[in-house]
């Protein structure tokens, strides 16, 4: 027999269907309450706006003593996120606080959508051009949101 | 005060009854979120107060949190705060504040035991004394003195419910004290109420209920494989179906999909078939036709036609692959099969595998007779349309579904052939007349040739003629208008006797021209009109071919 969901998990679902954050969706799997859909708008302003990424996001056993895993399954041309969707977020790794919740994490990763961080990159490639040419960088980037992060009808 | 409690509940402890979880509890009190621990988000459970920053967390778990990513230090458990990360360390409960702990302490709860049956609700302190003390739905063991199984308090006092019965609705097999939590939570016949309509089903049938028939369940419209993005409740959705065009729709434009995919199963089976029917018929070919081999090695490929007549025979449509030119060969037997007729078996042996035999070698030569005991009724259209003459039409042609077919490909190749031949006919006959009218224009510039020669000749009649008159009128020296006239007229006699026989002479020259002139007729009979002038002409003037 599997142990009881932690109270803390349950909530925090609850709580994404209640009260969910404006631009971020989180759906838990029917067989699976550790796994969740997650859909993230592209902030206003930014060059993701108008495009809908869609990320995966497990809670590991240990959570929340250890952070959850999340990784973008729509391609995206960023700095900070890898061909394979992994993400370079402190808070991901070594800044992770038990006291973080999902809700927080989405959160972040939305706003690093907002404001790359070329400085500390993960994908070198993008962010050697987002260093050199941010322009050009730029426009890859709303063409790459316009490519693979249409919302479906 | 709550160290003795928590002894008490220690040396109570039964196997059958863990200590109780307090994280997992349900409340019955609403409870201020200041109550709640950042970590595992329920009201504190042996709170903590953070000296360097004065945040509170359980005690467990800022431990859990401290020790997953620190390594132990000597100084005792210290980390950053989760909250505020504020290098911290674990402080004495004494720290805590008294009012935290009994504001927690306070929250009303559900027994755990609620999804057995049980409906207390107690203060949160008092949870572990509930189960272990009071509640009915806590397992404790049998109170019969052999027996150390266990059974829930409530039914402690029945005696012993340990033996074998079996669940009145499901047959299942089971021991008597566990039947009560069997109906209540595992029985497959129980009776549950659907948490979507409130209507009450059997377990079995709830997952059917909910996909099938569950009237609140959401359902998405028939056409949504055509594009109608609605969703609604069952029992509207045989509302809006009515309206839906995709609803509609969809059923016709099913069938057709599913036809759609037959026919193209059908077509892929076809094609196949035609594929192998080509190839059996190029193998055949080349066994009848094999080039510049000598008719001693042909009977080498005997070896060949088993497989090949296996093939044409096993794929049941063998007259399908017949090619009307070459077929000859043993188109007849099939018909011979059909009709049943004199020794089938033996003429298609003749046909597909003897290629040494006199009737296989003389397949591609000009067909002379057909043996008269050949019982087929179109042998005579393969004599006309296997001749050497032309080439087999249609070698390629496709498969026949029937006799018939092949008949009517025969008929339709037979009448190409016709139109050929009457093609070369017309030709023919353009080039002949050609040829006669170039003699005609030859005949006719010499005929006009011979015309001005007699008229020249005639201008020399007629000045020989009046010189001859101007001559007499000399002569006699006191000429009268009558006398005159009477020697002219005897003048005349005698020069009309000349011209009479230069007349006789031209009209046997007309004959021999009219002659020559039938002749050209002969050859251009249809240009009558020239001729004809021809012949006038001829008539009037033809002396000349005598002088
Ligand atoms: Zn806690
Ligand atoms: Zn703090
Ligand atoms: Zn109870
Ligand atoms: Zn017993
Ligand atoms: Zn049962
Ligand atoms: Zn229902
Ligand atoms: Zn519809």
């Amino acid at each position: 027999m599997t142990a009881p969901l932690p109270k803390r998990i349950i909530k925090e679902t609850e709580r994404l269907q209640t009260e969910p954050v404006p631009g971020i969706s989180a759906q838990p799997h029917d067989d699976n309450a550790r796994y969740f859909d997650v859909m993230v708008q592209g902030p206003d302003g930014s060059c993701y706006e108008g495009g809908v990424f869609s990320l995966e996001l497990f809670l590991p056993d240990d959570y929340p003593m250890t952070p959850p895993r999340i990784r973008f399954l729509t391609r995206i041309y960023h700095p900070n996120i890898d061909r394979l969707g992994r993400i370079c977020l402190d808070v991901l790794k070594n800044n992770w606080s038990p006291a973080l919740q999902i809700r927080t994490i989405l959160l972040s990763i939305q706003a690093l959508l907002g404001a790359p961080n070329p400085e500390d990159p993960l994908n070198e490639a993008v962010a050697k051009q987002w260093k050199e040419n941010q322009g050009e960088a730029i426009k890859t980037a709303r063409e790459w949101t316009k490519l693979y992060a249409q919302p479906k009808q | 005060m709550e160290e003795s409690h928590y002894l008490n509940c220690k040396s109570r402890a039964q196997n059958y009854n863990p200590p109780v979880d307090l994280r997992l509890l349900d409340y019955v009190s609403i409870y201020d979120n200041n109550l709640m621990c950042a970590i595992c988000r329920c009201p504190f459970v042996d709170p903590v107060v953070l000296s360097e920053c004065d945040h509170v967390f359980c005690r467990d778990c800022i431990r859990q949190s401290w020790n997953s990513n620190t390594s132990y230090t000597p100084l005792g458990p210290r980390g950053d705060c989760p909250t505020c990360r504020t290098p911290a360390k674990l402080g004495p409960r004494s720290a805590t504040s008294k009012i935290l702990v009994n504001l927690v302490d306070e929250l009303v709860v559900h027994c755990p035991k609620r999804d057995d049956g049980c409906k207390a609700e107690v203060r949160r302190c008092e949870v572990q004394d509930h189960v272990n003390i009071y509640c009915g739905y806590t397992v404790i063991e049998c109170t019969d003195d052999d027996c150390t199984l266990p059974v829930r308090r409530k039914d402690a006092a029945q005696g012993c419910l340990h033996f074998g019965v079996s669940c009145l609705s499901c047959h299942k097999e089971l021991q008597k004290w566990k039947l009560e939590a069997h109906w209540r939570s595992e029985c497959a016949d129980r009776r549950v109420h659907c948490d979507m309509c409130k209507s009450s089903v059997f377990y079995r049938d709830l997952e059917a209920h909910r996909k099938e028939a569950c009237p609140a369940m959401s359902v998405s419209c028939p056409g949504k494989a055509l594009g109608c993005t609605s969703r609604s409740k069952r029992g509207h959705a045989e509302l809006h179906a009515k309206s839906c065009t995709f609803a509609k729709l969809a059923p016709v434009l099913l069938k057709q999909q599913e036809r759609l995919d037959e026919q193209e199963a059908a077509q892929k089976e076809m094609s196949r078939k035609l594929e192998v029917l080509e190839g059996g018929f190029q193998n055949m070919q080349g066994i009848l036709y094999p080039p510049g081999v000598e008719t001693s090695q042909r009977s080498a490929d005997n070896s060949l036609t088993p497989s090949l007549q296996e093939r044409l025979f096993g794929s049941g449509t063998a007259e399908s692959t017949t090619p009307t030119g070459t077929a000859a060969g043993y188109d007849w037997t099939e018909s011979a099969v059909d009709e049943d007729a004199v020794s089938p078996a033996e003429t298609m042996h003749t046909a597909f595998s003897s290629a040494t035999s006199p009737r296989q070698r003389a397949a591609p030569l000009p067909p002379g007779p057909r043996p008269a005991d050949l019982p087929e009724p179109f042998s005579s259209d393969f004599d006309i349309a296997s001749p050497t003459g032309f080439p087999p039409p249609a070698t390629n042609g496709g498969p026949y579904a029937s006799p018939l077919h092949h008949l009517l490909s025969m008929h339709e190749s037979l009448r190409d052939e016709m139109t050929r031949v009457s093609s070369a006919l017309s030709e023919l006959d353009g080039r002949h007349s050609m040829q006669i009218l170039n003699e005609n224009l030859r005949t006719r510039e010499e005929i006009s040739y011979l015309a001005a020669q007699t008229a020249g000749l005639q201008r020399q009649v007629h000045w020989l003629t009046s010189s001859a008159l101007q001559r007499q009128q000399g002569r006699s020296p006191t000429p009268g208008a009558s006398s005159s006239g009477a020697g002219g007229a005897m003048m005349d006699a005698g020069a009309g006797a000349g011209v009479e026989a230069a007349v006789g002479a031209v009209s046997t020259a007309a004959t021999a021209l009219r002659g020559a002139a039938r002749m050209v007729n002969v050859g251009g009979n249809g240009s009558g009109s020239g001729t004809g002038t021809g012949m006038r002409r001829g008539t009037s003037e033809e002396g000349r071919t005598k002088l």
